[in-house]
């Protein structure tokens, strides 16, 4: 099995959204972690990550996030998931996660 | 010292130069063709670890002749950077890995002795011999 | 790594055998020669040598291009010969890394050991099966002078060396807590801050807690995050979940947890899993939990000891007798 993860990245003023796409496990986690954590550490930017495309995740991919909203509030930073899977938002149930971390399920068209 | 011990490297073509003065050096002391050709790899590798990571610096040569035997000394000295972590450097896999051939412990493994000194900032100095058996 | 020297002549004998009879003996002579260089440490360049030796007392008339090019072919073996040195020194470590982790994983079943407690009235049943060395599950029974029966089940991210060192913190933290701490709300939220000081901001924990007491045949319980066990209510013969709700350890330093209690009747079962169980990969696709449930179902007639066993191999075949995740499963019955 050779399954990968893209990660898209889209920069505004103050927002970046990182398009994701494959699947989040041991193996992937550390990139996503690399694209993530620098964002998180920004004074005050918003950061959207985008999860329509992603099948799976383990709780590898969890601690990725509880890193990363660790991060944003030590820096003021705003992070959203939007878009999970039903498969991936059960993670984030289970695990109380959906009470800490802001989701959206439906995300908004373009502007 | 001997002028003609000494080849300074700048370019890639200096390692050449490097590894034919050793490999006659090494022949006139009368090493088999086995060991001339060790002690020319790891001539080649110590060289372009300074046209690599320093990039200039000179290989210099000494033949030692003590009571009970007689071995080619080689030094490789540049002012380059130096190196941070020498302990991770001598480790098996850590320049193999990257594709850059035997690295020092392979230079080590194919000489009798080994030496390194350096300072982060200050440049590399490497010793190593080799004895006629 | 002393190397031995190739025996010339009797290389020089080889070779010139095989010259004159093409016999396959002396390839095969030949083969024995060569694991038995590798074993030794004789390197690629050094059976050239002797090859070009051999070569020259056997035909002293050796054209001039012949040895030239066997020398450049010499050459051209150094770096393997090298490898061939890193190789086995690469394994030697990889040897003594291999023992370490195995004394690691002695420690450690030594210091997490758990004993399935003997309670008149209750039938356990628990398996707990690392994926790979170190297990990052992790259960433990606290059967107290008073008899109640504490139950801790616990799943570390990730798995491995790092999983098994936090789960020893979680396993001495609860030695550490005072005995009259036993209501399972307050035993997470001491090592939700245990773990949220101690651990990686990208590390966390999922554990459930629960404590049965006898004397009015309540179960109490609280979860972190865990993944729902299942309860079996004998009466109307259904299978529910087990709902508790809270956030798993490490994730903020000041979670609270709630405490539900439910009445046990004779021949209701608790059954407590972690999610290498739920996360059991089949083939592409993941099996569901209602299939979980299935499975356990199917052998749930058995005594519980016996059942969680068959629910493993079951899943065990099931991957290709090849575990995935950590995995975990605890069965408590009240005998009828």
């Amino acid at each position: 099995m050779n399954i990968n993860l893209d990660v898209d990245v889209t920069e505004k003023e103050n927002e970046t959204t990182l398009h994701l796409k494959g699947e989040i496990d041991a193996y992937t986690a550390p990139l996503l972690k690399e694209k993530l954590l620098p964002l998180t550490a920004k004074q005050d930017h918003h950061i959207i990550v985008d999860l329509a495309e992603v099948s799976y995740m383990d709780s590898t991919g969890l601690g990725v996030f509880i890193s990363a909203l660790k991060s944003t509030k030590e820096h003021d930073a705003q992070l959203k998931l939007v878009n999970l899977q039903e498969r991936v938002h059960r993670l984030f149930k289970i695990t109380s996660l959906d009470t800490i971390i802001t989701i959206e399920t439906t995300v908004r068209g373009g502007n | 010292m001997d002028f003609k011990s000494c080849v300074n490297i700048r370019q890639e073509w200096d390692i050449v130069g490097a590894r034919q003065l050793g490999r006659e050096k090494a022949k006139e002391l009368g090493f088999g063709t086995v060991d001339q050709a060790r002690i020319a790899t790891a001539i080649s590798e110590l060289a372009r670890n300074i046209y690599l990571y320093a990039g200039t610096g000179k290989v210099r040569f000494e033949i030692v002749d003590q009571l009970d035997k007689k071995g080619l000394k080689i030094i490789a000295i540049d002012e380059g950077p130096g190196i941070r972590d020498v302990s991770q450097v001598m480790q098996d896999g850590y320049s193999t890995s990257g594709g850059l051939g035997a690295g020092l412990p392979g230079v080590k493994r194919l000489m009798d002795f080994f030496e390194i000194r350096t300072e982060w900032g200050e440049g590399t100095e490497i010793e190593t011999i080799k004895w006629v058996r | 790594m002393e190397s031995v020297a190739l025996d010339l002549d009797n290389y020089r004998k080889l070779l010139k055998e095989y010259l004159l009879t093409h016999d396959e003996t002396a390839l095969y002579q030949a083969e024995q020669l060569s694991k038995l260089s590798v074993q030794h440490n004789v390197s690629p360049e050094e059976i050239i040598h002797v090859h070009i030796k051999a070569l020259k007392e056997l035909y002293p008339e050796l054209p001039e291009e012949v040895n030239d090019s066997l020398n450049f072919l010499l050459e051209a073996m150094i770096s393997y010969g090298l490898a061939l040195q890193e190789y086995q020194h690469l394994r030697e470590k990889q040897s003594a890394l291999e023992s370490e982790i195995s004394v690691a994983a002695n420690m450690q079943k030594t210091l997490l050991s758990t004993k399935k407690p003997e309670i008149p009235g209750l039938d356990i049943g628990a398996i707990s099966v690392p994926a790979n060395r170190m297990n990052g599950d992790y259960y433990h029974f606290i059967y107290d002078n008073d008899h109640t029966l504490g139950i801790a089940l616990a799943d570390v991210i990730g798995k491995g060396i790092p999983a098994a060192l936090a789960m020893s913190m979680i396993k001495y933290s609860m030695d550490s807590f005072p005995e009259d701490l036993r209501q399972p709300s307050r035993i997470l939220e001491n090592l939700n801050r245990v773990v949220e000081r101690n651990v990686d901001p990208s590390m966390f924990i999922t554990m459930f807690y629960g404590l049965y007491n006898p004397k009015d045949q309540t179960f109490s319980y609280a979860s972190a995050g865990h993944e729902p066990g299942f309860y079996y209510h004998k009466e109307t013969d259904h299978y529910s979940e087990i709902e508790a709700k809270g956030l798993v350890l490490g994730a903020t330093n000041n979670a609270t947890y709630d405490q539900e209690v439910t009445q046990i009747e004779a021949g209701d079962c608790i059954i407590l899993l972690t999610d290498g169980v739920t996360e059991c990969h089949l083939g592409d696709r993941f099996i569901e939990r209602d299939e979980v449930l299935d499975v356990i179902k199917r052998y749930m007639h058995l005594p519980a000891q016996e059942a969680v066993e068959h629910v493993y191999k079951h899943f065990e075949r099931l991957q290709d007798f090849h575990l995935r995740d950590d995995f975990t499963l605890i069965i408590i019955r009240k005998d009828v």
